[in-house]
């Protein structure tokens, strides 16, 4: 009965003109249930997304997404040599392949052949040069290659012919196809412009407003098969309830970061959830060079202290995973046979003990600013500290306060972190100089296995030192990690073709995989 | 109904009030003079306390990169020459207030574009949105009062009473997500939920998409209105000169028309100017409900940016409707109160 909706406006013709109709009806008779997965997609129509946040700071700049919503657009103009898959494993992108040379100090880059950008330019060496240039340039501010910057000699890099380039390194770094695999380090053309950008994205630039919305169009001639809407718009919702209100009255086919608390009710109205693995943590942080937490006795104590199924039930709605203080899940070289860290408050006070902490008091900082699951999960370690014998003050910062002076110094406090694999996590958060090293761990035998493992070319002697390193900070590292969050976002049942992602929300926001169907 | 507030009405009043209008020219002017200087005044007494409560919030350099404040001071630095924070913060304000008489507003932080440019269009969207709120509420409102101060004492007065009390007592969000789910998204699918409608068109221009947020505004303000203009009524159609004019066998209909509903103006038009100017600031809800591209979500956007020039101009804004709307209320009521214009005028 119900035509699929080829344009917002047919969605609201449609309503305007059968309103009458359904009038005195339930709605829940027009609620269109979930597509056979087998039903075929048909092109055209306008596809419609809702991204959750976003701003007057938004921005279509490949290199600087800043705000969700800047992810969602970026993920559509722009794309790296290499890209993740919905496994998160590294899958070939603009290049078809990236390879090491015997010690990992050359990458030889091997482009896709006719990959085309936006306006028709056909991508060359030049074109991968130039956006490796721009994404390291140190000048510039927003850059979303400092990680890569740190590594890459351009200088000394080579264009061997128009297809192939042979990346040098300042040191030998064995997981470079990683970073190249990010969605900051997309390929832009050598006449990029940010007033039109152009990328290899599956769709072009249209017409953008800072905190309201981007229009695009598919990119017809795109390598990996030509998007199956005609039209894509991104709206910012800074609403959660507007943003679950335009999915469900049908001005949205799908939505990114549905409330947790709406997964049941959502599918009652004709919106199906969308679930993914994510590699996401909110960790609690301990710095291992200030006392009490400088006793690894108090570090292990307060690890054995966390109930982490019941944080997971509670501070994320079940959306979550078990964690086990590591970090990097999805990394093969993930320690997962180390045992299950589960509460233990025996042993806990009995360490406690041991250290002479058994009245220990301690502050823990927190925020709103750090995201879903944080408050929560503070407030539930305050209650259970507190069967151990620890009181531990809760400190409420405002996100000023919390991201401000002492943000990095805080003696126990929370940070988020998004998917990443191991060793570009241990560079930005756990060895001495990274950015963000907020328990500041620095452990010289860790850094060795690390250094070791950047230059080993033999993945599995490589996955065998990374193990090693694991183990120090299992045994002694800073971090709480309870649990990883698992990505909730939801789609109209009018689409087909969004599937779970462990990269980035909605199905990797690759809207060109999604098509309307036809109900029966 | 809606004839009582058009021109013709007023002049049909002045023409029958008691002062000669060629005498009363001097004294008006004086009159309006003063209230146009005190409405300025009072302006100026916001840009004061705009300016330096935001000034006194902190160091916006560090409230703006929050997390990369640490890492990387030579963006602070920029940032803080760009805010001219060298300067003294009395230097800044009558640099800042300067710019604001000559229409330059500065730039956002957030984005680097004039703020200008940057609210231009919301300013128009939100204002379209409160006045078609006034002009479906005025109506609405009156009709009401009236029907309820005919039946005073009856059970459909008893009723309406109730239901005005209820809806008064609805916070906005609570009657949006209740329209919506009701016309949206739940029981019927007849009305765009947000107002997204238009893919970058004014929302105007998808009428349809304007008619919830409309409604919402419209049930919220509606029934303060309705209740003053109907105790309004009542205490007229109480009064001896309406005893007096029913006596002479005017009928009731006309004493409605006639007598009670030019008394009760006044007392609504104090009441809906403070609905109003309610509204210009309060629309910050309903905005954010159904994703309205107006003021209000721009405001609390750029609180959360700490994005100064940006909630300065805008306070500044929703400060010139209050006093604007007031001034034209206080004008209004004067005009339509004769005691008061042969006060001014004599």
């Amino acid at each position: 009965m119900r035509q699929p909706p080829h344009s917002r406006r047919d969605v609201l013709k449609y309503g305007l003109l059968t309103g009458a109709a359904l009038a005195g009806l339930s709605g829940c008779s027009a609620v269109p249930r979930r597509p056979d997965p087998g039903t075929p997609p048909v092109r055209g129509g306008v596809y419609s997304h809702g991204a959750t946040g976003g701003g007057l700071k938004d921005t279509l700049e490949p290199y600087f997404p800043v705000t969700n919503p800047d992810i969602s657009r970026v993920m559509q103009l722009y794309e790296p040599l290499l890209r993740w898959d919905a496994t998160y494993e590294i899958e070939p992108s603009v290049a078809e392949s990236v390879t090491p040379n015997t010690d990992n100090t050359q990458w030889t880059v091997r482009i896709r052949e006719g990959v085309e950008f936006h306006h028709g330019k056909t991508v060359t060496a030049e074109d991968i040069m130039f956006s490796l240039a721009t994404v390291t340039d140190p000048n510039n501010t927003g850059s979303g290659g400092t990680e890569l910057a740190t590594v890459l000699e351009l200088n000394n890099s080579k264009i061997v012919d128009p297809r192939t380039i042979v990346l040098q390194l300042n040191s030998p770094y064995a997981v470079l196809d990683q970073l190249l695999a990010e969605y900051t380090v997309g390929i832009i053309p050598t006449d990029f412009d940010i007033s039109h950008p152009v990328g290899t994205g599956p769709f072009a630039y249209r017409h953008f407003v800072p905190g309201q919305l981007s229009q695009f169009v598919r990119h017809e001639n795109y390598w990996d098969g030509p998007a199956w809407v005609d039209e894509l718009f991104i709206y910012d919702f800074a609403d959660d309830a507007a943003k679950v209100n335009a999915l469900l009255a049908g001005q949205v086919q799908s939505i990114d970061n549905l409330p947790n608390y709406l997964a049941g009710t959502i599918e009652q109205q004709g919106a199906s959830p969308l679930v993914s693995e994510t590699g996401a943590w909110v960790p609690f942080t301990m710095r291992v060079d200030v006392a009490p937490f400088s006793d690894v006795r108090v570090r292990q104590a307060l690890r054995l202290i966390v109930d982490r199924q019941q944080m997971i039930d509670q501070a994320l709605n079940g959306f979550g995973v078990l964690g086990n203080d590591l970090y990097a899940p999805f990394d093969p070289a993930y320690a997962s046979d180390l045992p299950q860290r589960m509460q233990d408050i025996d042993q806990a006070r009995s360490l406690l003990r041991q250290a002479g902490q058994e009245n220990l008091d301690v502050e823990l900082v927190t925020s709103s600013a750090v995201g879903a699951g944080a408050v929560e999960s503070a407030n539930l370690f305050v209650e259970q500290a507190r069967k151990a014998g620890v009181t531990v003050r809760l400190n409420k910062a405002d996100a000023n306060v919390f991201y401000g002076d002492r943000y990095l110094s805080w003696n126990f406090a929370q940070d988020f972190w998004n998917t990443r694999n191991y060793i570009p996590q241990v560079a930005t958060s756990s060895v001495k100089g990274a950015t963000y090293n907020e328990t500041h761990f620095e452990d010289p035998t860790f850094t060795a296995l690390i250094d070791q493992a950047k230059r080993e070319p033999d993945p599995a002697r490589r996955n065998q030192l990374l193990h090693d390193a694991q183990v120090i900070e299992y045994e002694t590292g800073g971090f709480i990690i309870w649990g990883f969050k698992r990505q909730l976002d939801a789609y109209s049942n009018l689409v087909q073709g969004l599937e779970p992602h462990r990269y980035l929300p909605c199905s990797n926001f690759r809207f060109s995989r999604a098509s309307f169907v036809r109900q029966p | 109904m809606t004839d009582l507030v058009t021109p013709s009405a007023a002049t049909d009043t002045t023409a029958s009030a008691p002062a000669p209008p060629a005498k009363a020219g001097w004294p008006w002017l004086k009159w309006f003079a003063r209230r146009i200087g005190l409405a300025a005044l009072t302006l100026w007494l916001c840009s004061v306390l705009v300016f330096f409560a935001t000034a006194a919030l902190g160091d916006p350099v560090r409230a703006i990169l929050g997390k990369d404040y640490g890492s990387s001071p030579e963006r602070a630095a920029a940032l803080a020459a760009e805010l001219h924070l060298d300067r003294p913060v009395i230097a800044r304000y009558f640099e800042w207030l300067g710019g604001l008489l000559t229409g330059d507003l500065g730039n956002s932080v957030a984005n680097g574009l004039p703020v200008g440019e940057l609210v231009g269009d919301r300013i128009v969207n939100s204002a379209v949105l409160v006045i078609v709120a006034a002009i479906v509420m005025i109506p609405v409102a009156f009709g009401i009062a009236m029907v309820s101060a005919n039946n005073r004492g009856k059970r459909a007065d008893g009723v309406i009473q109730i239901v005005m009390i209820t809806l008064a007592g609805l916070p906005e969000f609570v009657v949006g997500i209740l329209l919506v789910a009701l016309f949206s998204t739940t029981v019927l699918h007849v009305l765009p939920a947000v107002t997204i409608a238009g893919g970058g068109a004014p929302p105007w221009f998808v009428p349809a998409s304007m008619v919830l947020p409309v409604l919402t505004l419209v049930i919220a303000v509606a029934p303060y209105v309705a209740r003053i203009v109907r105790s309004s009524l009542l205490e007229v159609l109480d009064s001896d000169y309406v005893e007096l004019a029913r006596l002479k066998g005017v009928p009731e209909r006309i004493v409605m028309r006639k007598h009670a509903l030019l008394n009760a103006i006044v007392p609504g038009i104090q009441v809906i100017a403070l609905q109003l100017a309610w509204l210009a600031g309060g629309i910050v809800i309903v905005e954010y409900l159904f994703s309205y591209p107006g003021i209000g979500a721009s405001l609390v956007d750029s609180v959360r940016n700490s994005d100064f020039p940006m909630v300065q101009v805008l306070a500044m804004v929703i400060a010139a409707v209050y006093v604007g709307v007031n001034l034209l209320a206080d004008v209004l009521s004067i005009l339509f109160t004769p005691r008061a214009r042969t006060a001014i005028s004599s």
